[in-house]
């Protein structure tokens, strides 16, 4: 188990480093830098002034190292737009987005077992027809013109729902105001992995009551619900926990698009703001925090599968 | 097993629950507009509620820092005070300088200031703030600070006395009223002495203090900025009790939110919209004139471009009614020249006009040798067929427009290329390396008619972009910054504007209106372009 780990921690490493550089060389060659998100107006001294306060006059490789001596001791260094601290910046917008995931997740695990199961066990019906439509439509439909529609729908014409923002929070808090502003952002994030889960949890289950145990179950004349939630149901769920691990990576990259359109304040929109302003040492601390989160998560997936599996084992 | 589960998720469900409650820094937003004041004026306008506006990213509270953009302005011009702002009629009026004098060579301007002025934090406003503004952020080239360019001529700013100051110019400047009404607001020099301006985020980035009419309640990156009323402001006490600048990315939200009530006044830039707005109840669009021109360029270090009979026949080629009734959907006029009709006293149509005649753009490239010989339908010259890369950035209608050109330039025999790029892609291309053969933008410029920062043979390496030269037009453009007389002013860009329609060192599309989608509820709000009409904030007020 130890050996697995360190193994683990050395390939993440390793990972983490690959990703670093990809990011830093994409972003730094990629037309336009600092100096041309300067007003249009801007004179070349002004601009010249800008490229040598950041340092950006450096040759690109002198630069990575430096970012990188300063990165491995926790230094993720300034923002170019905001001149505060990179990790200050993730800090304060990490909440939010922690907030829309989990969310996210624990109502598309529930909704997405409950269909998944029903769709497993009415097979062929009229029910598992239904289901498989559904899940093919939300994989189709793009978040972004859903987000459009779902604010056209519940925000302007019928004036239920706040078509942006987080709501108020601290002295402020207001219940009904915070789930308010959750309700649209969760719903188009639930979309883009609902039909991941009912799908793999159908084909799970479908697998898991075919196999000879579940036969002999029902042999010994125990009720059809013990077969399916009890004996079936428990085996069927250990592949459903693999496919959150794959998820998170899924509802980060989908938490852009969401937080975008809903002018919800987390990573999504930071890193927006930072690919747009080329806030290069932002890029990349927003990079660095998505890679350990997606590095973490698959780590933990695979302790927690050999955990209630035990077929399966970490050497 | 099944309640240790069931603890698990309730004690995760109560801990976000909490986590919502108690952080995010605590102090954002409220829900105002009830408070309790009430101080009616009679029937007229009456004091409370709160405006929303839309910013696309978090601002910087300093208008002179490099990273100070739009969404900075609006909220800076309201926070803090120039020397001077526009008037309604957009002629520079008083703000922190009450009046001002120019010396008889224009070399030396002396502007006396108010001296019942307080900062935010209690402390007396003085000469010493304008000085310490100008001296040491502006005038500091290390810093590279904006809007620094329309202040080369100045040499330095001296304290005269605690409420006069004096500008001291190399050459002489008419437009300085001007300048300083436009993003240049004056920072206190209490708090900013003995730091970098750039690197203080305590005030920059979280606790401003001007003399504005709003100051800030509270700020959250990404989220909003709530300022409310000031109560020791110079000017007429504010009726609004808060101004919201909501952080919303998308262009999409604005107009959803404006829609559904949620935002109260903004410019809008793409006219895509403009139908479904004009059709709601209980939101108002309205045409405002600006000091911006459209404008196509050529590059004119390349040598095909140099022969003004080509300009001229692009710009015949060219629809620009047809591009203004559609794209623009009638949100703007045809430009002859650079000086915009907001200009009132300086503006003229009495100059050579391009009518869209394809025929005539045909005779004007045969005549400059461009003649389609082998018949492929592209015109050509000593075998060389005429084609144009046509490098633009994409933002509003900029790419609907461009296409538009591209269409009708084809149809008289130019090979045009459109490749519509990111925004900060295209600026490095145009802008920083001048590696660009053709492409579309516009200008918004301080209300002066002083264009020599984008015409003047000197100016080839600013905002000279398409690198146009001509003495004839130097000289005038030098007489008019010059000038101290607004009737001999008047006459020079009347001359200027002749020699700009005729010798096209822009191609000069229109001058756009800004559509201004407003809440009805909103009043008091002038008839001006949304970000002129901020610095009259305090007038503004809410009729349910």
């Amino acid at each position: 188990m130890l050996r697995f780990l360190l193994n683990r921690l050395g390939q993440s490493v390793v990972l983490l480093l690959i990703v670093t550089v990809i990011t830093f060389f994409l972003i730094n060659l990629a037309p336009g830098g600092p100096a041309s998100t300067m007003r249009m107006e801007a004179s070349p001294e002004e601009r010249q002034a800008m490229i040598e306060k950041l340092g950006l006059d450096q040759p690109i490789y002198v630069r990575y190292i430096d970012w990188i001596t300063n990165a491995v001791q926790g230094d993720l260094g300034i923002s170019f737009t905001s001149s505060e601290p990179v990790i200050q910046r993730i800090i304060e917008r990490l909440p939010y987005t922690i907030e829309l995931t989990v969310f996210t997740i624990i109502i598309s695990v529930i909704i997405g077992i409950l269909l998944g199961v029903l769709s497993a066990i009415k097979r062929g019906k009229a029910q598992d027809h239904m289901i498989n439509f559904m899940s093919v439509i939300g994989l189709s439909v793009p978040a972004f013109w859903l987000g459009l529609m779902l604010i056209l729908l519940f925000s302007i014409t019928l004036g239920w729902l706040p078509s942006s923002g987080v709501g108020s929070r601290g002295a402020d808090f207001d219940l009904w105001g915070w789930v308010s502003h959750l309700i649209l952002p969760v719903l188009i994030l639930t979309t883009t992995v609902l039909p991941n889960i009912v799908r793999f949890t159908r084909s799970s289950m479908l697998e898991v009551i075919s196999q000879n145990y579940i036969r002999t179950v029902r042999a010994k004349g125990a009720k059809e619900s013990i077969v399916l939630y009890v004996h079936a149901l428990r085996n069927a769920l250990i592949p459903v926990v693999t496919i959150i691990g794959v998820l998170i990576p899924r509802l980060l990259s989908g938490a852009v698009i969401t937080e975008a359109i809903f002018g919800w304040t987390g990573i999504g929109t930071l890193i927006i703001e930072a690919a747009r302003g080329r806030d290069y040492p932002l890029v990349m601390g927003v990079t660095v925090m998505i890679t350990i989160v997606v590095v973490v998560c698959n780590l933990f997936v695979d302790l927690v599968y050999s955990r209630i599996d035990p077929r399966v084992k970490n050497v | 097993m099944k309640k240790s589960k069931w603890k698990f998720f309730s004690t995760l469900l109560l801990s976000i629950v909490l986590l919502a409650a108690c952080s995010y820094g605590g102090d954002s937003a409220t829900s105002s507009g009830e408070k309790e004041n009430g101080n009616s004026t009679g029937g007229g306008p009456k004091k409370g509620g709160k405006v929303s506006i839309p910013i696309v990213a978090d601002p910087t509270f300093n208008p002179w820092h490099p990273n100070a953009y739009a969404e900075s302005n609006v909220i800076n011009r309201v926070l803090f005070s120039g020397l001077t702002q526009p008037g309604k009629d957009l002629v520079p009026a008083p703000d922190l300088a009450e009046k001002w004098e120019a010396s008889e060579d224009g070399l030396e301007w002396t502007f006396f200031l108010r001296n019942d002025v307080l900062w935010h934090d209690g402390e007396k406003f003085t000469a010493e703030d304008v000085a310490y503004t100008f001296n040491e952020i502006v005038l500091n080239k290390e810093l590279g600070a904006n809007n620094a360019s329309y202040f080369q001529k100045l040499k330095e700013v001296q304290v005269v006395d605690d409420y006069t100051v004096k500008f001291l110019m190399e050459s002489p400047v008419a437009a300085l009223p001007a300048y300083l009404s436009f993003n240049t607001e004056i920072l206190p020099k209490h708090i900013f002495e003995g730091n970098d301006p750039w690197e203080l985020t305590s005030f920059n980035k979280k606790n401003p203090v001007g003399t504005g009419s709003f100051k800030l309640k509270s700020y959250t990156s990404g989220q909003n900025v709530v300022l409310e009323r000031n109560d020791d402001f110079y000017g007429e006490t504010a009726l609004l009790d808060e101004v919201e600048y909501k952080v919303l990315a998308d262009a999409n939200t604005h107009v959803a939110q404006i829609l559904s009530g949620e935002l109260s006044i903004f410019a809008l830039d793409d006219l895509a919209a403009l139908e479904r707005i004009e059709k709601a109840k209980g939101v108002t669009v309205e045409g405002r004139e600006t000091t911006r021109f459209f404008w196509l360029i050529v590059n004119q270090t390349m040598e095909k471009y140099q022969d003004v009979r080509v300009r001229q026949a692009i710009l015949h080629a060219i629809d620009r009614q047809n591009i203004i009734d559609t794209v623009l959907k009638g949100y703007g006029t045809i430009a002859d020249a650079g000086i915009a009709p907001a200009l009132k006293e300086y503006y003229t149509n009495d100059v050579t006009r391009y009518d869209y005649d394809p025929e005539r753009a045909k005779e004007l490239l045969a005549e400059a040798g461009w003649k389609d010989t082998d018949g492929d339908g592209i015109v050509d010259k000593d075998g060389e067929p005429f084609k144009i890369d046509f490098e633009i950035g994409i933002q509003g209608d900029l790419e609907a427009v461009s296409q538009m050109v591209q269409q009708y330039l084809v149809k008289v025999g130019l090979d045009v290329k459109l490749n519509a790029m990111e925004w900060n892609a295209m600026v490095q291309d145009v802008v920083v390396n001048r590696d660009y053969e053709m492409s579309l933008n516009w200008w918004r410029y301080p209300a002066d008619p002083d264009l020599s920062a984008y015409m003047h043979s000197n100016s080839i390496k600013g905002m000279n972009i398409p690198a146009y030269q001509n003495e004839e037009l130097d000289k005038l453009l030098d007489a008019g910054a010059q000038a101290s007389d607004v009737g001999e002013r008047k006459a020079i860009y009347m001359d200027a504007q002749k020699l700009m329609a005729e010798e096209l060192p822009y191609m000069f599309l229109w001058y756009p209106q800004e559509a201004q989608v407003r809440v009805d509820k909103l009043k008091g709000v002038p008839d001006l372009a949304f970000g002129d009409a901020l610095h009259y904030i305090h007038e503004w007020y809410i009729e349910e």
